[in-house]
């Protein structure tokens, strides 16, 4: 087993990492940028590189200086998290030939499926249903809009490099495609260095639904149950939970099937995930596959009890599967929110900052996946995501309850979060239902804004707030506040998963 | 003492009567509430209002109060502070015209795809901006001749920050 690793992420998904390498008394190395200074990741793991300027070109995509992290530290492996380097089969390719090894999938593989017009013709050749579009090689404006012609608008134009919600353009109609074209490829040139595009049907009233592969270097691949992640705004997830409602016992085997056929035309090891979209008479077709580790793999591993990260650890050291396909049962259900630093009255605008204050809620199955804390600073360099809240609970009922009631008690100052706009998504009929569809957002909560029927209540905590510092002796820590710094010492040995 | 306070629109005068270091009487319209309350941190206040408990978190902005309070977010706006510092505009909402060319949040310049000198129409894309990797395009505010650009690709700016500047021509036709 490794006794040291890498981590070449930041944020939450870093300290994730590194919270699994400690309960497996693995030592961890975290690289961070100039402008992550103070950030959780540098300061949870056991050691920490500075790796370069804030641009993420220079630091966290910069495969030269984590590699030479790795060896400077002596770490014999990287986790990549997801984003930046996860999905790049040249620095997989690097690591490899630095006889590091990357904790994920062959650098082949990730170059196969990274490029969405392969991964296509193989899941073809494999069987596996595909998203009707256009599957060959370079398109001009007019094959674009033939072809669109064909099938119908709304289509949607895909970075084939894309993943992430990047390099994505919804197209409506005709006069819309050249300027979606060029913003889709200029997007995805400045976020995987790819500006190839390609067109896919648009389903409306879609689900998309993805199914968690483990598969080892000895030929057994398993799946870990599905992911409803049909709730987005921007083509970006928000929430995710498991089981699906939309998916009964046959038709989870079956996917499940076509999942791990797909894992194994594509030759896949490590932990991956193959998404569907889920059409209204339920059939099914393959999207693409994610190498890498998920953001929202929390909800399954609460629901099948594995711990994910444990398991890539595993497999990337050359051990086999100790579960089999008949050990994995869900049991209760989960649903996770993505809170991010963004704004919901406004067009979810990333909002950057310092956190003022930061307070999570915890109890009985709350689960917080955390990167940052009271006077942390959100960089614009960055993905907004601050943190992962996920429930797990008997009944979805009851794991839609105990979600608001959480989001209830999430406080974030300084920067804006949607907080209350989940809590009034998963409260509201149509969610409550599970009629959850990718234009789910744009369909129901499109205006939305703060519905504060409280404002009496809010008033008095105005006032309350004024009488308060009138009195500088009352009140149990006047005048202190939080520790002006984050330690580690707060929070050693003291962390909730 | 009263104060002056808008919530999301609304105006609401409270009268406060305190009784003592950690309690007061609030009149609210037709509503009397005893408020008991004691500061928790800097930010966080328990609050007892007619014997019911609710914590509430409270940022001090410009011109008012941020408040959380079961996990939504109220603005409040003291009028009074607010004529005291002489301001007349209002939290900026999402509905607000723009009328400058200026980025939402921090951000990067990824495209100026105008000159200075170009004529542009209301709705035409000046410059394009990426923050946290998502990419917004800034529209002129009006249709006018582009008398100034302020940044270049790479460039990092600020709300705030006027990015181009825009010679209103053609009221008649923007109005």
């Amino acid at each position: 087993m490794f006794e040291k690793i890498l981590i070449a992420n930041r944020g939450e998904i870093a300290v994730r990492v590194i919270q699994t390498c400690k309960d497996m008394g693995i030592k961890t190395v975290a690289v961070y940028s100039e402008a992550d200074e103070s950030a959780l990741h540098r300061l949870e793991a056991d050691e920490a590189v500075c790796i370069g300027p804030a641009d993420p070109g220079q630091s966290y995509l910069n495969m030269d200086r984590i590699i030479e992290a790795a060896r400077e530290t002596g770490a014999q492996a990287i986790h990549p998290g997801y984003g930046f380097l996860s999905e790049n089969h040249e620095f997989a390719d690097q690591c490899a030939q630095a006889e590091i090894i990357f904790i994920g999938p062959s650098a082949k593989v990730i170059r196969e499926m990274g490029d969405k017009l392969t991964a296509r013709k193989i899941m073809i050749q494999a069987d596996v249903p595909v998203v009707p579009g256009l599957s060959g090689g370079e398109y001009t404006l007019k094959d674009m809009l033939e072809t669109a012609g064909e099938m119908g608008y709304p289509v949607l134009i895909k970075a084939s490099a894309g993943g992430g919600g990047k390099g994505i353009r919804i197209v409506n109609s005709p006069d819309e495609m050249k300027e979606s074209l060029e913003a889709a490829s200029r997007e995805a040139v400045n976020a995987f260095g790819d500006g190839r595009v390609y067109l896919e049907k648009f389903f409306t009233e879609a689900r998309h639904i993805e199914f968690q592969i483990l598969a080892d270097s000895q030929g057994n691949t398993i799946h870990l149950l599905e992911r409803e992640c049909s709730i987005q705004r921007r083509h970006q997830k928000i929430i995710e939970e498991t089981p699906s409602m939309a998916v009964d016992p046959e038709l989870r085997a079956q996917m499940g099937r076509a999942a791990c056929e797909a894992a194994k035309a594509a030759g896949y090891v490590n932990a991956g995930t193959v998404e569907f979209l889920l059409d209204k008479n339920g059939n099914y077709y393959f999207l693409e596959m994610n190498t890498r580790l998920q953001v929202e793999h929390p909800v399954t591993e609460l629901v099948t009890g594995i711990d994910l990260v444990r398991q890539q650890i595993l497999v990337a050291a050359g051990q086999s599967l100790k579960l089999s396909q008949e050990d994995i049962s869900g049991r209760g259900h989960a649903i996770e929110c993505r809170i991010y630093a963004e704004d919901p009255e406004n067009g979810f605008f990333p909002s950057p900052g310092k956190i003022e204050w930061y307070e999570a809620p915890s109890g009985p199955g709350i689960r917080n996946d955390a990167g940052v804390y009271t006077g942390a600073l959100v960089p614009v360099e960055y993905d907004p995501i601050l943190s992962k809240l996920t429930v797990h609970a008997e009944t979805r009922d009851q794991a839609i309850a105990k979600m608001i009631k959480a989001l209830a008690s999430y406080v974030v100052i300084g920067v804006r979060t949607p907080v209350d706009f989940l809590a009034d998504v998963l409260d509201c009929d149509s969610f409550r239902k599970g009629e959850v569809f990718t234009d789910f957002i744009d369909t129901h909560f499109s205006d939305w804004a703060p519905n504060g029927n409280e404002t009496d209540l809010a008033c008095l905590a105005f006032i309350a707030d004024e009488l308060c510092a009138r009195n500088p002796g009352s009140g149990l820590n006047s005048g202190q506040g939080p520790l002006p710094s984050y330690s580690p010492f707060q929070t050693l040995g003291n962390w909730k998963l | 003492m009263k104060y002056h306070l808008e919530v999301h629109d609304n105006t609401i005068n409270p009268d406060v009567e305190s009784r003592s270091d950690d309690r007061a009487e609030v009149k609210i319209g037709d509503e009397s509430y005893d408020l008991e309350f004691q500061r928790i941190s800097d930010r966080k206040i328990s609050l007892s209002v007619n014997g019911c408990q609710v914590n509430a978190w409270v940022e001090k902005t410009d011109q008012g109060k941020t408040v959380i309070l079961n996990g939504q977010h109220y603005f409040i706006l003291d009028k009074d502070a607010q004529a005291q510092a002489g301001g007349k505009s209002k939290r900026s909402g999402a509905g607000a015209e723009p009328t400058t060319v200026t980025p939402p949040m921090p951000a990067i310049v990824i495209q100026v795809p105008v000159s200075e000198g170009d004529m542009v129409k209301k709705g035409d894309t000046v410059v394009v901006v990426s923050a946290m990797k998502m990419e917004t395009s800034l529209k002129a505010p009006y249709g006018g001749k582009i008398i100034r650009i302020g940044v270049g690709e790479g460039d990092k700016v600020m709300p705030g920050d006027i990015l181009v500047d825009i010679e209103k021509i053609g009221e008649e036709e923007t109005a």
